[in-house]
């Protein structure tokens, strides 16, 4: 039998005639549901001058519509017994509410009274503009991993919208405007930009209708506009310094790899698993445990709609050099790109990736975003039931052969905190 | 507020073992996977006068080596499932936990139980885990969160209080802690009188139990006797609001804390506190929230929290602004809480945040780790079973007359404010 058996998986799938995708999985073991969104839209969507758009833009869709006015979204659901969030990625926004089974209608409503009728106005865009920017310094202007990011995202790309923060310039982020904001959303949050993922506690037959009913008169938008992608190719190492008054070094490298539908993806995961997953993992124990350089090393890859980057984020001991902390994980990816995995190695990196899998899949709202990431990410969900056998099919060579293509030195982009005074024209707003 | 019905457990058993140990199974149907949890009363709270943070330093040293195999050996172990061992220290305990694939459930516990009760504390790992250990406190302070959350600890609890230091300790402690150290207070607190073991499986309680004690079969316990209890003092209670300021003069951003003497979780007066927690800063349309960020833009982050240890509990807000406005994020907080202070919630809110916390409530029954937590915890702290089964009731059966009398509401008033600023507070 299969590791995640489909019986167990009973998705019943349906499209409304305005492009609505509708995923349903219906589970009584607790009283409980959630209802995730899921609108094929992110910062790389997004056009210099407004970056950041998507990410404040997920802050305006709780700020009232035309049924349900200002405050009233999440005070109805939370005095019905839910709750709600949302993120913003580069390549999607996804919405999300937990609630108790029996607010399914309330939170249905809610939902479509927002992607119907949202009412965008200057107070409430002033007001977030405002919450937003205090995220950006939380996130960004005062975090070591932050700052590094933005740096190596902008070193990294150079044509490509994954060259901005998710969370946008703070110049941009002053910018934006009312008008950019009724033209975003009429673009990108109609029913055919999105999926609709329910799981937990309720009647399959009986939700459909409802979600008919509410989502059904909500009119089909315009197609899409498409996403330039003109990143030329790299032609060399490059290197960026951030000075900040930090306590030690860190160092962030990224080196730009194949998008999420690619088979490649998953040779990385398993690089990024073997070599970052759990305290044994091949990078952390030579360079937090073996030779003292870090108190961290982490790694990170994510399926992205474009190539997106493999990094490696490494916060140095105090006093360590980071040249050597460089040339220490350079050798190790050499070491990957020359001899692969070894078998154990590998099988460790199958085993995290595999239990990672189940683990995503205990609770409604892991199973609803599972479900939603698979569709907008690989084109449907059933894609997840056989990736512990595609993962486990990955070989040796396969992880040379991709190590060669990712990691060549020419590939490298690095950015490198160095402690030291904050230039004097450098504080940010 | 329409009564939401109580939450069943799924099945499970819980029996004590003639050495004290607790032990319990519950079964989880639906995902392929077995969960175990140790927890033993060796939390921060028992670390010894002048070594702060030896609790985390003994805890986290048991993935370096066991008496069978080195600190690589204990990796290969344990990841080769797949599974990351999670280390928790609390102030009153010590939890390691593991989930791996259900066919692996017995490797799983073995490997649980070598690592927790079998560690070999050898002198380079020692050496080498102090040196870690004293690189991550001065890594800490890039991290203002991180550096208003270890003042906070101590000015909410006092330092004589056993509660009264951050999990990791000080740096000046850190730096004296040896062998001879890690190896005392693992043979004086791991020991079974006070420790619970949970697994979790797809298989009956029944089943799951007989694995268990298979394998616990083939385990030693320390056997040191525990040194005198702890001496948990009064919460100090001082008039007016102290305020301790953090200079941190590279920070475009100021993070405020303001903390107050709470409740130990097993207080008779929880449910009403959580409920007043709630309506105050605990949901999205809580007071605080609706104040500072959503009718002013001052802040991201807003929250109020119930930290409850076993013995007592500090109730904490916490948010950040640019440097500013930071004067308008106090004065906002402040005479909000005081304001909440002297009239308690609405009936509105108290309703939401009634009706919020019972819906929620199963959300955290969903997972293996989440069972396995709860009802240790509820067991571990003396509220009992009862405590989960009956949690949307007893929220339901709140009512505004009790809500003022609890913790949240007297913040404003014994308040202790930490934050963190670049410019000076007038």
């Amino acid at each position: 039998m299969p590791l995640l058996d489909p019986s167990n998986f009973p998705v019943q799938e349906h499209a409304l005639s305005n492009g609505l995708q509708i995923r349903l999985l219906a589970d009584p073991s607790l009283p409980i549901a959630t209802l995730y969104s899921f609108f094929r839209v992110g910062s790389r969507n997004e056009q210099p001058g407004i970056t950041g758009i998507s990410h404040l833009f997920e802050h305006m869709m709780f700020n009232g519509s035309k049924k349900y006015g200002p405050k009233e979204f999440d005070r109805r659901l939370e005095a019905a017994g839910g709750t709600s969030n949302a993120y913003t990625s580069t390549d999607i926004t996804a919405y999300y509410e937990d609630f108790a089974a029996e607010a399914l209608p309330l939170v249905l409503d809610l939902e479509s009274d927002r992607m119907a009728s949202l009412v965008i106005d200057d107070d409430s865009l002033q007001r977030e503009r405002e919450v937003v920017k205090e995220e950006r310094r939380f996130r960004t202007d005062n975090d070591i991993d932050g700052m590094l990011d933005e740096a190596l995202s902008a070193l990294a790309f150079l044509a490509h919208p994954y060259r901005w923060p998710v969370v946008g310039w703070m110049p941009d982020l002053n910018r934006i405007s009312r008008r950019d904001c009724e033209r975003y959303f009429r673009t990108y949050y109609a029913p055919n930009n999105c999926t609709l993922v329910l799981v937990g506690d309720f009647q399959p037959a009986a939700a459909l209708r409802e979600i008919e009913r509410l989502y059904g008169k909500i009119p089909r938008g315009d197609p899409l506009p498409e996403v330039p992608n003109g990143e030329p190719p790299q032609k060399g190492e490059r290197r960026a310094i951030v000075k900040y008054p930090a306590q030690a070094p860190a160092l962030l490298a990224g080196f730009r790899g194949p998008d999420g539908r690619d088979p490649d993806s998953l040779v990385l995961d398993l690089i990024e698993a073997a070599l970052g997953f759990g305290e044994g993992a091949r990078l952390k124990r030579a360079l937090v445990y073996e030779q003292e350089l870090c108190v961290d090393a982490h790694i990170s890859f994510g399926w992205r709609i474009d190539p997106g980057l493999f990094e490696v984020s490494l916060k140095l001991n105090p006093g360590v050099d980071p040249a050597r902390a460089e040339a220490a994980l350079w050798a190790e990816l050499g070491r990957v790109a020359d001899e692969g995995l070894d078998e154990q190695e590998l099988q460790r990196a199958k085993n995290y990736v595999r239990a990672g899998l189940l683990r995503g899949l205990q609770t409604a709202n892991g199973r609803a975003h599972t479900i939603g990431q698979m569709e907008v990410m690989l084109g449907s969900w059933r894609a997840f039931l056989d990736l512990p056998d595609r993962y486990q099919a990955v070989d040796r060579n396969a992880v040379i052969r991709v190590a060669n293509k990712v990691f060549p030195p020419h590939r490298r982009n690095l950015a490198t905190l160095l402690p030291g005074e904050l230039p004097a024209d450098a504080v940010a707003a | 507020m329409k009564a939401l019905r109580d939450v069943a457990l799924p099945p499970h058993s819980i029996v004590e073992e003639p050495s004290g140990l607790v032990l319990l199974a519950v079964q989880r149907r639906g995902v392929p996977l077995f969960h175990c949890r140790l927890s033993v009363p060796a939390g921060a709270g028992e670390d010894p006068r002048a070594k702060a943070g030896l609790a985390q330093f003994t805890a986290d040293l048991l993935r370096r080596g066991t008496k069978r195999r080195d600190a690589h050996g204990v990796d290969e172990l344990i990841e080769g499932m797949g599974a990351s061992l999670l280390i928790d220290v609390s102030m009153d305990e010590a939890a390691l936990s593991l989930t791996v694939p259900a066919d692996l459930s017995q490797r799983a516990l073995d490997a649980l139980l070598e690592v927790a009760l079998e560690p070999a504390y050898a002198e380079e790992e020692v050496a080498a885990a102090r040196r870690r250990a004293l690189s991550a406190l001065q890594s800490d302070l890039d991290e203002p969160s991180a550096v208003a959350a270890r003042a906070t600890i101590r000015l909410g609890y006092g330092p004589a209080h056993p509660y009264g230091h951050p999990v990791h300790g000080y740096r000046r402690e850190v730096e004296t802690f040896g062998r001879e150290d890690c190896l005392a207070f693992h043979a004086t607190r791991f020991r079974p009188r006070g420790a619970l073991l949970a697994v979790v499986g797809d298989s009956p309680p029944s089943g799951l139990l007989d694995v268990a004690r298979e394998r616990l079969a083939q385990v030693r316990w320390a056997s040191e006797a525990r040194p005198t209890p702890l001496d948990f003092l009064e919460l100090p209670r001082e008039p007016g609001l102290r305020a301790l300021v953090l200079h941190k003069p590279d920070s475009t951003q100021a993070q405020l804390r303001i903390v107050s003497p709470g409740i130990p979780r097993s207080s008779p007066r929880f449910f009403e506190a959580v409920v007043a927690n709630t309506a105050l800063g605990g949901g999205f349309t809580s007071l605080l929230v609706d104040a500072i960020r959503v009718d002013r833009g001052l802040s991201y982050s807003v929250s109020t929290r119930l930290a409850m240890n076993r013995q007592s509990g500090l109730s904490l807000f916490s948010s950040f602004t640019k440097n500013e406005t930071l004067h308008e994020l106090v004065d906002v907080a402040l005479e909000k809480m005081g304001g909440y202070a002297e009239s308690g919630p609405s009936e509105d809110a108290l309703d939401k945040a009634r009706t919020y916390l019972a819906g929620l409530f199963p959300l955290g029954l969903e997972s293996h780790e989440a069972l396995a937590e709860q009802i240790s915890d509820s067991l571990l702290d003396g509220v009992g079973l009862e405590h989960l089964v009956s949690y949307r009731s007893r929220i339901g059966a709140v009512t505004a007359s009790v809500v003022c009398r609890v913790a949240p509401c007297s913040t404003a008033r014994a308040a202790r404010a930490a934050s963190m600023t670049r410019g000076p507070l007038a």
